[in-house]
């Protein structure tokens, strides 16, 4: 009988550059190595059964990615967690596993929200705030976005859903964002930049949280999973 | 993560090629005592990580206790022009030093059209171009690979160059080096003792004649006791030398990015423009059983899921179909495919494209070089119609749906009739693929059509190339008469093929042109997009020199040729021979099934052929 891992884990600073493409092929060559009997898709080119959350973006670290991995053959969360750890090139690291439930819905159907950490150097907390307030008056901030269909125009101000505590640090500005993300509606990381107007290639970000958001209420993916060990 | 490069990682493209520690990477200590070796590659992370001459390098330097070896890539354009504005040197992904911190840096000569970037990475990383401007505080710098055969254009930048395989002689430059180390010798000094390694060679320990009217009359040593020939190094035996089971795994997508293992070197089909052919001789097959046992270390430390057995012509190996079959049989279960580079028709039956289409479906490609007969026996490729035909028929009714075809313009003795063949095979192939094809989707023939660049120490070293206009004019009948729905047609620009002409023949007067061309601004030469015509035509111009001369000229037999002191073993007597032969349209059979064609390898280097079922 077989089981599907969901897990959570971090990107680190010196992995922070891979493109979204390349963090797939690490972690599923990563898989590979532990030896772990993964399960595979039918046909004549047989993938392993593994998903995950939304892209990261490029340059963002992370400690709430999220992937869901289907095995051939039951396999403890733990051990799972041990296992891939030590096959996880430096700067991957596994931080919680569980066993899912059959009929979980995936990651990238419940998903909606992110919340980002975001390092300003040189940015001031007054020129935040006052950015914050003003974006607080208003219902719209058009944008153009390039997409593969062509430029298509989005108002970004519905996306960015909160910004939280504003506090100098070192010679520069922290803050906190949840903006959406996903299907119904997804804030790129160039856009927050616009939004609040912090140049952001040079600013440090992490993602601290991927949310499912019912209303007033938030759950983390992980909490789907009940613990059978 | 360098320090100083990672502020400019968000602004680039692929910031990954930059990043440094990936799975495998080896980070020794900088330990005063220890040679410091840096692993040049002149082209992209991207490119440079699928060359396995390079992965074998970096395992036996760095599993010495005395020494280290660390990984350079020429930066994208983007990213040069960010180092430079900001004062940054080339530097290795390891440590992230400077390249002139080390010892030796060594460069790897895969093509004529890398030679650029070769020189504008010495000057990225802040070392004088040319052998003669380099003092002790300097490292050696170095080459070897395929065009080390005529390293003479690019003879005035090196300090040595290795020739043939670098197994065995890696190890003893190293034992050289730390010998003259221990005794203070300076750079002059070890110079004087690497060059009478077998295999190495120092051009600065020879100079070059020419006669009045500017033709080369060969190299006269200025320093004593230095061999008037240099001959490669080739190993006697392929299963006792260390093949790499630990890749270092790249982040970012790059060429050739799987489990790579050699099953053999050498090929002796013998076709008559392929250098590969004549100076990787003999043929040494490695022992299926080793192999096995390497790929399985190797996916394990990797993680791939693809297997690809690597050489230059993988189905002419003597055990393919068992290993193949093997291979499958093992490592199918777990999602690991198989791959097979470089197959001939002749070669390549049928059952062995399905054996390995149950895993994965990889693209066909089949090499038929000319369109008719009578040229494919002119150039050896001892290939005939029905072959084709029974390939691709058979691969179109196992369910293959998309066959690639390559052909050369340009070959001696062309006619419009054998460029009319390349047209009636390509609608021949179509028209079997709509007969036979069982694939779910449309046959689609892909034809491939590059210009012949005559190469040194093949029987076609002294032939003219086309002019470019005939070659225009080649490709613009070919497209005329390829232009039908289900057929592509591609070719790369006649100038690209033009340049790597004037270099793969050219002599020590061409280095000028080359340090002119990086100052023009050439580099990346064969990336169709960067590659500038313009500014190669203003440094040939600037330096006085006639490309034409070099690249489209027919040498005399009894010439001298600048690259007759670099030797592979082969007899000139065997390539003229070849030549006549190629005139005459008759071919010669392969030695490891028929008789010796005398080519001189075998005698001259000692060393003979290796057969993984026993027999030759």
């Amino acid at each position: 009988m077989g089981s599907i891992i969901r897990f959570r884990f971090s990107v680190g600073s010196e992995v922070r550059f891979l493109s979204h493409l390349d963090l797939l092929r690490t972690l599923e060559r990563a898989l590979r190595r532990t030896g772990l009997p993964i399960a595979h898709t039918e046909g004549f080119n047989p993938r392993p059964k593994m998903s995950f959350g939304f892209a990261l973006p490029v340059g963002v670290m992370s400690w709430a990615e999220y992937g869901d991995f289907e095995f051939n053959e039951k396999v403890s969360p733990h051990a799972f967690e041990t296992l891939y750890n030590e096959h996880l090139p430096q700067g991957f690291r596994v931080l919680a596993a569980e066993t899912l439930p059959e009929g979980t819905p995936a990651l990238m159907s419940v998903i909606n929200a992110a919340r980002y950490q975001i390092y300003i150097p040189g940015g001031s907390a007054a020129e935040v705030k006052e950015r914050v307030d003003w974006l607080k008056q208003v219902d719209t901030f058009v944008i153009e976005r390039q997409t593969k269909k062509g430029v298509r125009k989005v108002n970004l101000r519905p996306l960015l859903l909160e910004v939280g505590p504003i506090s100098p640090v070192g010679g520069g500005v922290e803050i906190t964002t949840l903006s959406s993300l996903g299907k119904q509606g997804n804030l790129r990381i160039d856009e927050l930049g616009q939004l609040l107007d912090f140049p952001y290639r040079d600013a440090v970000i992490t993602r601290t949280a991927q949310l499912i958001m019912d209303g007033e209420e938030f759950r983390e993916p992980m909490e789907i999973g009940v613990r059978d060990e | 993560m360098d320090k100083r490069l990672e502020p400019l990682l968000p602004y680039v493209q692929k910031p990954a090629r930059y990043t440094n520690g990936e799975l495998n990477a080896v980070h020794k200590e900088w330990a005063d005592q220890i040679t410091k070796v840096a692993l040049a590659f002149p082209d992209i992370y991207d490119v440079g990580m699928g060359n396995l001459g390079f992965k074998i390098l970096y395992e036996i330097i760095n599993a010495r206790p005395d020494a280290l070896a660390e990984r350079a890539y020429a930066p994208w354009l983007d990213m040069q022009q960010l180092m430079e504005e900001r004062g940054i040197p080339l530097t290795v992904l390891e440590s992230g030093r400077d390249l002139v911190e080390f010892d030796f840096v060594g460069f790897t000569l895969q093509h004529e059209l890398s030679h650029t970037n070769i020189i504008k990475m010495m000057d990225l990383a802040g070392i004088p171009r040319f052998s003669h401007e380099r003092g002790e505080e300097h490292p050696f710098i170095i080459a070897g690979g395929p065009c080390a055969y005529n390293v003479e254009p690019l003879a005035d930048f090196f300090d040595f160059v290795v020739l043939g395989e670098g197994e065995e002689v890696i190890n003893e430059i190293l034992d050289l080096y730390a010998a003259s180390r221990k005794s203070k010798g300076d750079k002059a000094d070890f110079l004087r003792k690497v060059a009478r390694l077998e295999g190495v060679y120092v051009p600065s320990f020879y100079t070059p004649v020419y006669t009045d009217d500017g033709m080369y009359a060969g190299l006269e040593p200025v320093e004593e006791g230095v061999p008037s020939k240099i001959r490669k190094r080739v190993l006697a035996d392929m299963n006792t030398v260390p093949i790499p089971e630990e890749f270092v795994v790249p982040y970012v997508d790059a060429v050739h990015d799987r489990a790579m293992v050699e099953i053999m070197r050498g090929c002796s089909r013998g076709c008559r423009f392929c250098q590969a052919g004549m100076i990787y001789r003999p043929v040494r097959e490695r022992d299926p059983e080793l192999l096995k046992e390497t790929l399985r270390k190797l996916v394990a430390a990797t993680g791939y899921d693809e297997i690809s057995l690597s050489s230059l012509s993988s189905g002419d190996y003597s055990q393919i179909g068992t290993l193949v079959t093997d291979l499958i049989a093992e490592f199918g279960p777990c999602g690991v495919g198989v791959s097979l580079p470089s197959l001939r028709l002749d070669s390549f039956g049928v059952e062995l494209a399905e054996e390995i289409q149950k895993t994965r479906k990889t693209g066909l490609t089949f090499a038929p070089e000319a369109g008719t007969q009578r040229l494919r026996d002119v150039i050896n490729k001892n290939v005939s119609d029905e072959d084709l035909k029974q390939v691709v028929q058979g691969a179109f009714s196992a369910g293959w749906y998309s066959i690639k075809l390559y052909f050369m313009i340009g070959l001696p003795t062309e006619t419009e009739e054998d460029l009319d063949g390349i047209a009636r095979l390509a609608h021949q192939v179509l028209q079997w693929g709509r007969k036979y094809g069982t694939g779910q989707r449309l046959p689609q023939v892909s034809v491939s059509v590059s210009s012949f660049v005559p190469k040194p120490h093949t029987p076609f070293q002294w032939m003219g190339q086309n002019t470019m206009e005939e070659l225009r004019e080649k490709q613009k009948y070919l497209k005329k008469a390829l232009r039908h729905p289900g057929i592509r047609f591609n070719y790369p620009r006649v100038e690209e093929s033009f340049v790597e002409a004037v270099f793969a023949r050219g002599d020590r007067r061409l280095g000028p042109v080359l340090a002119r061309a990086v100052d023009l601004g050439c580099q990346f030469d064969s990336w169709t997009d960067c590659f500038q015509f313009e500014l190669w035509m203003q440094a040939f111009s600037d330096c006085g020199i006639d490309p034409h001369w070099y690249a489209q000229r027919t040498r005399e037999f009894g010439e001298t040729l600048p690259w007759d002191h670099l030797d592979p073993g082969l007899e000139k007597e065997f390539l003229l021979y070849e030549w006549q032969r190629a005139l005459r349209g008759e071919p010669t059979p392969d030695c490891r099934w028929d008789y010796c064609s005398d080519c001189g390898v075998c005698p001259n280097l000692l060393v003979d052929i290796a057969l993984a079922g026993g027999e030759a």
